[in-house]
């Protein structure tokens, strides 16, 4: 026994939560060929099929590319500190990715890690994530490299399928999805295929160990030559959370804010010394395989990665992480 | 044309002219061509040249990973060679160390090859190839800008306030750009801090004006910028809106005479100073 | 820990003094304006603070107050940057952010009952003054203590008349140097660079730990002569610098291999530090 809901449906559900004042974020085409997750203003908006994934992903929704920390006040010698306030909208994620949602989970072990982002957690409260199955992939998509699959249900809170016919399997997750759909569904006999998703290039999963002796190839240059230290990758990525603090405002007024940063800027590992541990490329990309495949998985148990593609999708010369390590692993690492 | 390109660059590798070829590869059909840096004679079987070899690659001759490689050969399309001319005019990099090959391209199918008469290389040291398409006239050129710029000026700048607030800041539009080569590009600085660095709207706006106002006089025309905007935007508008002034102005097209003089890097009697009474 | 808070933003800290150590490099005494956060606030020794100046941003800067001390908490920087050229201003009764402590500390526990020798060069001086500290006022729990401090010249030499003091402890020796050119005619300390001075040194080895802080270079040539001295790797410890910015194991910025400096960090032995990749 099945639980379906039309297409329709799910717009007049848009509709409704966009009514009771929740955010709904969805993927939507923005350009003809660039389809992205944007906060909708209407369901007509949203699409429900006939992409692949979009080209960034939902960690906005949680963990937004820009966030004031406080903000302060300077009087003469009295300062004052506005913290700020704690985000209290409800939102709804509608028709992310498997592999977006995902992320969310593995994102929960660093943002409290001993020390808990209370806007971080607080969002992700406020957030309910409902996905949609992929039916289809690209050259560039490789979450069964990852431990992942198609119908992940990993950071969903119920999962939409394609029946293929203006209707979809509603598979609950949480309760949080049930109380989305309650009500809102038939019952049915009919369930939805499951797509195998792109075959299996290799488990990544147990590139760690390999990682661990190649820290000081020489060929990690040759690897990632093409770099040209932008960071399309790293924004585009459902997990990549680097951050830089900074003071925005001028001396008597202003906020501290915390931006996304990629370890690929120059910048990124400078020293006020003039000192830099990465100068040069090469050491800048293989910061993040590293942190992707090694270090996280070392202190989380999880990768930092759910095989989306959107790294190479975005990166202007093709890299990203699944070139790299093919890469490294063609050259018997 | 891909047989006569990868004979040249074998050749240049095998005799020691150069150490590296900066060409186009591609590993799998379904993926784009993508910069390779060729330092073997046997593997120029890497090399491609199809309709797909977008990137422009006069940006790898600033790299200092790549300067690192040697000497280099470099294979530039008629709107990429635009750029080699500038970073010349500028002393970013010494012409007689690089090996310029041409290629003949009919077109890459993105908007700038619509308006495009440079489909013939013309600095190149090697030419392979010979295209076939038509130059287009001068008055297309700006053809799509033109059109943008009529409309009203409250029109653009919704347009304008809706494509920036999706810009993220990941700065591909300058690292892809040939002619961004600052050591410490000004978001860098914080001595004062120019511009906020944040994905706001302020910011977005802040740095790509900036980026085109520092880009004035100079900008070729190679759209990379808006290939490799991750979010879609079509920041050659901007760009391309700073190098037709620089046209109607100073009678400048830049990248297009090797002999000219930069538009602000030079002062000339003869300058129009109609705003100074 | 404080519940719920933001752990972004900083305390409120009063500027109580301000002291020119050299040219370029200044102490600062702040204390909670907050009295209650005041004196619930503890550290260890070796443990970092985030300090800030409203407008201008944070820096890292290692406590270098001892721990024994409640009254304040006492940081050293130099003029390098925009926020430290802006804390170059500073005055009595100003207000800065503080946000910590952060990191880990020297194990003055398993210290205990050791002899112990604090090598350091320049402006690494506070991170190991700190320690000195401690040590000094738990006297009866360490052993024989040997100071090697060095510096370019003598006008660069960071808390001097601290080394004076320290001097009249017990089984204290404090070994004072600068470069080939940097003494004046008046000099009475060595004069030689820190590797080579703690060779002339002679000290014992035995049943002793090293806590050598100092810029790369000085580290370099340094720890052979630990070796020599027969230190094992595991008995000789450092404090690493890192570009840092949340302080808190999130921003991703600082790790070294799979180490986070922050909050694995940033006092390590050299057994550790030789496992750890070069990314620092």
């Amino acid at each position: 026994m099945s639980q379906i809901i039309s297409k329709p449906a799910i717009r007049r559900l848009v509709e409704l939560w966009l009514r009771q004042g929740k955010r709904v974020i969805a993927p939507v085409q923005v350009r003809p060929n660039l389809v992205s997750y944007q906060p909708v203003r209407g369901p007509d908006q949203v699409l429900l099929e006939g992409f692949v994934r979009p080209l960034n992903s939902i960690k906005q929704v949680v963990f937004p590319r820009h966030e004031q920390l406080f903000q302060y006040r300077v009087r003469g010698k009295q300062i004052d500190l506005l913290p700020a306030p704690l985000p209290d909208i409800e939102r709804i994620v509608l028709a992310a990715r498997p592999c977006d949602a995902a992320a969310l989970p593995i994102l929960d072990h660093v943002f409290n890690w001993e020390f808990r982002d209370a806007a971080y957690n607080r969002r992700r409260e406020l957030t309910t994530v409902v996905t949609l199955a992929c039916t289809e992939y690209d050259a560039h998509c490789f979450c069964t490299s990852v431990g992942s699959r198609p119908d992940d249900t990993r950071g969903s809170d119920a999962l939409l399928l394609d029946l293929g016919d203006g209707t979809l399997e509603v598979r609950h997750t949480t309760d949080k999805g049930q109380s989305l759909f309650a009500g809102q569904t038939q019952a049915s006999t009919r369930t939805a295929p499951i797509s195998p998703g792109p075959e299996r290039r290799a488990d990544l999963r147990r590139v760690s160990q390999s990682l661990e002796q190649a820290f000081e190839r020489s060929e990690w240059a040759a690897w990632t030559n093409r770099c040209l230290g932008c960071g399309a990758c790293a924004f585009g990525c459902p997990t990549c959370h680097c951050f830089d603090m900074v003071d925005e405002g001028g001396p008597t007024c202003g906020a501290r804010v915390r931006n996304w940063d990629a370890c690929q800027f120059g910048q990124f590992t400078l020293h006020a010394s003039g000192h830099n541990p990465r100068g040069v490329q090469s050491q800048r990309q293989r910061q993040r395989i590293y942190h992707k495949f090694h270090v996280y998985p070392k202190k989380f148990g999880e990768l930092l990665c759910t095989g989306c593609g959107n790294c190479t999708r975005n990166c202007p010369v093709s890299l990203g992480v699944l070139p790299v390590l093919e890469a490294m692993q063609a050259e018997g690492a | 044309m891909l047989q006569p390109l990868r004979e040249t660059c074998r050749r240049l590798l095998q005799d020691g002219t150069v150490q590296v070829v900066i060409g186009y590869g591609q590993a799998v059909r379904a993926v784009e061509p993508y910069p390779v840096f060729i330092t073997a004679p046997d593997d120029v079987g890497q090399l491609v040249w199809n309709e797909q070899c977008r990137t422009n690659l006069v940006k790898y001759l600033l790299r200092k990973e790549i300067r690192a490689l040697g000497k280099p050969a470099i294979v530039v399309k008629g709107c990429d060679e635009r750029a080699l001319v500038v970073l010349q005019q500028e002393l970013q990099i010494d012409r007689s160390q690089i090996v310029v090959i041409g290629v003949a391209c009919d077109g890459m199918d993105e908007p700038r090859c619509e308006v495009c008469d440079a489909h013939q290389p013309r600095f190149a040291d090697h030419i392979i190839g010979h295209a076939t398409n038509e130059m287009q006239p001068a008055e297309r050129r700006y053809a799509h800008l033109g059109e943008f710029l009529e409309r009203p000026l409250p029109d653009r700048m919704a347009y304008w306030k809706a494509e920036l607030e999706r810009c993220v800041k990941c700065y591909a539009c300058r690292q892809a750009c040939p002619l961004c080569y600052c050591e410490r590009c000004i978001v860098e600085k914080n001595r004062p801090a120019c511009l906020d660095t944040s994905a706001t709207l302020k910011g977005n706006f802040a740095w790509h004006i900036v980026r085109a106002f520092h880009l004035a006089g100079r900008c070729v025309g190679c759209d990379q910028c808006s290939r490799v905007c991750p979010e879609g935007i079509d920041l050659r508008l901007l760009n391309l809106s700073m190098a037709r002034e620089a046209e109607a102005s100073f009678g400048h097209r830049s990248g297009t005479d090797p002999q000219a003089e930069l538009v602000l890097g030079s002062f000339s009697q003869q300058d129009q100073e109609q705003f100074i009474r | 820990m404080r519940p719920m808070t933001n752990i972004y933003q900083p305390d409120l800290m009063e500027v109580l003094d301000v002291q020119q150590q050299t040219a370029d490099v200044k102490s600062v005494r702040v204390r909670f304006r907050d009295e209650a956060r005041g004196d619930d606030f503890h550290f260890r020794v070796g443990q970092f603070g985030m300090f800030s100046l409203f407008g201008y941003g944070e820096s890292t800067f290692n406590i270098c107050s001892s721990s024994n001390w409640k009254d304040f908490v006492e940081f050293c920087f130099r003029r390098t940057g925009r926020v430290t050229e802006a804390l170059w201003s500073l005055e009595k009764n100003d207000t800065i952010g503080f946000r910590g402590p952060y990191g880990n500390s020297y194990p003055m526990d398993k210290w205990v009952g050791k002899n112990l020798i604090f090598l350091g060069g320049g402006i690494a001086m506070p991170p190991l003054r700190c320690a000195i500290w401690y040590a000094l006022e738990n006297r009866d729990q360490f052993g024989d203590i040997t100071i090697v401090y060095g510096a370019r010249r003598v006008q660069d030499l960071v808390f001097r008349q601290e080394l004076d003091r320290w001097a009249e402890y017990d089984r204290v020796r404090v070994v004072c140097c600068v470069d080939p050119g940097g003494e004046t005619p008046d000099w009475t300390g060595e004069v030689g660079f820190v590797p080579a001075v703690t060779e002339r040194a002679q000290i014992p080895a035995e049943n002793a730990v090293a806590l050598v802080i100092g810029p790369p270079v000085m580290i370099k040539f340094t720890l052979p002569v630990l070796a020599k001295m027969g230190l094992a790797d595991r008995d000789i410890y450092t404090s690493l610098e890192n570009r840092m910015k949340c302080g808190v194991g999130k921003c991703g910025r600082c790790n070294c291999g799979p180490v986070y400096v922050c909050k694995e960090g940033p006092v390590f032995t050299l057994e550790q530090l030789k496992s750890l990749p070069n990314d620092y």
